[in-house]
């Protein structure tokens, strides 16, 4: 099956200019624990091709799920989108050398289904109490992925990835208490992974037992690398090529200025060992290698596909990403904020370390660990406002307790600018890895 | 397919089980600014299965192959039987239904070329550009699709249904130096391709706004009297209670149940709440849920007591009521899930100048950018607000968040207009995986005596 990338690009050799292809089939295994008890057990089997053409001078796409694509007809769509195209100057790359990374763990891909039980029950009988609803998931996935395009460009690589999500709720009265944490990675979690993931859970819950009155005003607020998603998505939008190419980047333009804290540093790296999102090459042919966006505060690079990077007259950077249907687009792989994971932190065995040792100096102030609605404000103008889903009262540099009905708002940018320090429990959250921040002058609003 | 259906159900093993298999016809075009990004058709098939055996859980498969159905059914039966329960699952009987609905394709998007809704979008998009030069950048988007759904189980139930589908969306971003701001339109009906024409004012209004939001200020932090209107009052009845009236979030759970006890009071007499699937003409309407269930209209909050809740079969036999016809999903990828489908506040009496004469310094909130909710805790973001300046709508404000508690914010609702409108937005609802499903939400002018906005404060 994973020569159907060559017969497609062979059914559109002399119909079209060039073309890419990609093959992608997914296998993923999950077992589901609601209030504490094993729920259900589920496959999910999906493969599909993606086409994308070059015809007069302009691109088109088309996919499919079919099972026996009618690979003609599929041509055909293609045609048919690069007739509505605009015209672009794209340029497919030739073969490169990929790197040698291990994407594919046989200890993930050959769990049985009774060991992937195995470690969800271990969590729940590890993390239940009195009072509490326990719900865990584990889910395994399997994929292939092959690549091509008209230029001889090949490649392709298996990759496992596993996921182990818990979270537990507390309903006390009218009190209602979410905490929860994941394991990511390619590989299978190992006990201490497990035992990092309840320990994080426990840490989060202890001190949320007590709700405290929250504090108001422009105050330190310390952000685990959970609660920092808020601040760091504008940084994400405005380091996009995309966003710089329909000029609205608040950062185009200023590669080589220090526009923030020249502790901070934004890496992606598609190469970090036994992450899920690690690959050898793109969807579109392109080597993995890592970019430097942001390097002691200054900005250095943006990311690109092959069509984007084409526009703007630069180099992709790799980042093309692209589904079954639709053409590819630009997004990262794994994000690393600071100096990036140590030996230690690359295993991922970090249980949480709530403040992350920046609580010291604090006389008054949050700690934010979750907030609500992240990414439905003027995300690229900077600016986030967002009610607290889980945030913890700091005084005299100590937690004080769980608030409720507090919200916190404030720039990104001008945040971004002076940072009161960097914690010392960077840990990974998905493709994200990152320490807690301190950021002064975060607008605290209350009843 | 009634044929492959029918063979691989009595092939089956299980105790229990449910198939369903979707085809789905869609086609898509994007702008970004002055350029076409996307003009593509796409074909997308594929089938679930779900099986349940006595003593044991859930099992279930999903797949694009359709050769591998009968496999699935095998595979599926092997899930359920790894999940031994002390507990059996049981489902609430429900009457066996056999029907083809299909729904008016109202133009039947199939048969437009490409070209034409590429015309289309390019005057929407247009319209967003050419209200200003400072509108810098447009994300402009055209989607349609019909799919085709069978649905059969060994209850006997066969089901199949015909399903079109539109969304429109524009995004406008305006621009002057530094200061960059957004405005929103989205649309989303289940009809066709005669009911997308004649929307420019629309997006020429959006576009405006984001301008006009160049020049106002940020919405000053603190505690106000609130006035939402019609979209944003639905998005805040969505998150504010919808999700907690799903009965999966109590039913395992005594704690939860003992809060959302029927017969609760959770708001003013004026507060009425409910959730329709089988309003006509919605996004969120469907003739039958994805168990075989006929959708229906279920009173949620009536003179601020809690009456009822949203089920699938597994949770109305758990506490002992009736499936309301709310377990869906997405899509063949997924399980079906309680979730909801039209979900409204029942209009009261007066317009907004009632809801306003008293106020003497609030904040009115209109649009929605999205919403989202923490169970007792969530956020509705306002596209844009003006502040209330002693009894009248005065300046505009950006970056207008509400915070807001299950059970202050509901009781603090004193006023409910008798404007009511359904919001037909694309986009839609997310929950455990499953992101975006189809629904509608309906409000009229909601007035909240008083709740937390979010944004500066003074140090």
């Amino acid at each position: 099956m994973t020569n159907v990338v060559d017969r497609l690009l062979d059914a559109t050799r002399r119909r079209v200019d060039g073309a890419d292809a990609l093959w992608r089939r997914e296998e993923r295994t999950a077992v589901a624990f609601e209030s504490g008890r094993l729920k259900t057990a589920g496959v999910t089997e999906e493969a599909g091709i993606n086409l994308r053409v070059l015809a007069g001078g302009r691109v088109g796409v088309a996919g499919t799920t079919a099972a026996t694509p009618d690979i003609q007809a599929l041509v055909d769509r293609a045609r048919a989108s690069a007739e509505l195209g605009e015209p672009l100057d794209l340029a497919f790359p030739p073969v490169s050398r990929l790197p040698d990374i291990p994407t594919h763990f046989d200890t993930a891909a050959g769990a049985s289904l009774e060991r992937l039980i195995r470690m969800g029950r271990t969590l729940v009988e590890r993390l239940a109490r009195e009072g509490c609803q326990v719900n865990v998931a584990v889910e395994r996935e399997i994929a292939e992925t092959t690549v091509g395009n008209s230029a001889g460009a090949r490649g392709g690589y298996r990759a496992t990835g596993v996921a182990v999500t818990a979270d537990l709720l507390r309903i006390a009265g009218d009190d209602v208490l979410m905490v929860y944490d994941q394991y990511t990675g390619a590989d299978l979690p190992a006990d201490a992974d497990l035992d990092a993931l309840a320990r994080s859970i426990e840490r989060r819950l202890e001190p949320a037992l007590t709700v405290v009155e929250p504090p108001e005003g422009a105050l330190p607020v310390v952000f685990t690398p959970t609660g920092l998603a808020a601040v760091l998505l504008p940084l994400e939008h405005a380091l996009s090529g995309k966003t710089v190419l329909q000029g609205t980047s608040p950062l185009a333009g200023k590669v080589g200025e220090a526009l923030f804290d020249a502790g901070l540093s934004i890496t992606d790296d598609p190469l970090a060992p036994a992450r899920a999102a690690s690959r050898p090459l793109d969807d579109e042919c392109i080597a993995s290698r890592t970019t430097a966006l942001v390097e002691r505060g200054v900005v250095r690079r943006f990311v690109y596909d092959l069509e984007t990077a084409a526009r703007a007259g630069t180099y992709t950077t790799g980042h093309g990403r692209r589904g079954i249907f639709g053409k590819p687009r630009i997004a990262y792989t794994n994000l690393i904020v600071g100096s990036g994971p140590d030996v230690v932190g690359a295993r991922h065995a970090v249980p949480l370390q709530l403040g992350g040792g920046l609580l010291d100096g604090i006389d008054d102030g949050l700690l934010v660990d979750d907030l609500i609605g992240v990414g439905q404000g003027n995300v690229i103008g900077g600016a986030f406002s967002h009610p607290v889903a889980l945030a913890y009262r700091v005084r005299r540099g100590e937690i004080a307790g769980r608030v409720k009905d507090a919200a916190v708002a404030g720039n990104a940018y001008d945040l971004l600018k002076r940072i009161g320090g960097f914690g010392t429990d960077g840990r990974w959250l998905g493709s994200h890895w990152s320490p807690s921040l301190l950021l002064e002058g975060v607008s605290v609003a209350r009843r | 397919m009634r044929d492959r259906l029918a063979a691989a159900l009595k092939a089956s093993r299980a105790d229990y089980t449910e198939i369903r298999v979707e085809r789905t016809w869609s086609s898509a075009v994007t702008f970004r600014g002055r350029r076409l990004e996307t003009a593509t058709v796409s074909e997308d098939e594929g089938g679930f299965v779900r099986v349940l055996n006595q003593g044991y859980g859930w099992g279930i498969a999903s797949f694009t192959s359709l050769d591998e159905l009968p496999a699935m059914v095998i595979r599926a039966n092997q899930l359920s039987r790894a999940v031994r329960l002390d507990e059996p699952i049981r489902l609430a009987q429900t009457a066996p239904q056999v029907a083809a609905a299909a729904l008016d394709l109202d133009g039947d998007v199939r048969g437009v070329p490409l070209a034409e809704k590429k015309r289309l979008l390019e005057a929407y998009n247009g319209a967003m550009l050419g209200v200003s030069d400072r509108v810098v950048d447009t994300q402009a988007s055209y989607q349609d699709e019909v799919s085709e759904v069978w649905y059969v189980n060994s209850e006997g139930t066969a089901l199949s249904q015909l399903r079109p589908e539109v969304v429109l969306s524009g995004t406008a971003i305006a621009r002057r130096d530094g200061t960059i701001e957004k405005g929103l339109e989205s649309i989303g009906l289940r009809k066709g391709w005669r009911s997308v024409h004649g929307l420019e004012e629309r997006f020429r209004t959006v576009a405006g706004r984001a301008v006009d939001l160049l020049d106002a200020p940020r919405v000053k932090g603190g505690a106000y009297p609130v006035i939402l209107d019609n979209e944003l009052a639905g998005v805040f009845v969505h998150e504010a209670f919808g999700h907690l009236s799903e009965a999966d979030f109590v039913y395992q759970s005594p704690q939860a149940r003992e809060m959302m006890t029927l017969g609760r009071r959770f708001g003013k007499p004026v507060l009425n709440v409910g959730d329709n699937g089988a309003a006509p003409g919605l996004r969120g309407t469907l003739p039958f849920d994805d168990e075989g269930t006929p959708t229906q209209d279920t009173p949620l909050i009536k003179n601020g007591i809690l009456v009822g809740r949203l089920h699938s079969r597994e949770t109305a036999a758990k506490l002992g009521e009736r499936p309301t016809g709310n377990a869906r999903a997405i899509s063949f990828r997924h399980p079906p899930i309680v979730r909801m489908t039209n979900t409204y506040i029942a209009p009261g009496r007066g317009s907004l100048e009632d809801l306003i004469k008293d106020i003497s310094l609030g904040v009115y909130a209109c649009g929605a950018f999205g919403g989202q909710t923490m169970l007792e805790n969530f956020s509705f973001t306002a596209a844009y607000g003006h502040m209330i300046r002693d009894g009248h709508v005065a300046e505009l404000v950006k970056d207008v968040v509400l915070a807001g508690n299950l059970f202050q914010t509901l009781d603090r609702i004193d006023h409910i207009a008798g404007d009511f409108t359904w919001n037909q937005m694309g986009g839609g609802c997310g929950k455990g995986g499953q992101f975006p499903l189809p629904v509608t939400e309906g409000a009229p002018h909601v007035r909240i005596e008083e709740a937390l906005v979010g944004g500066d404060v003074p140090a």
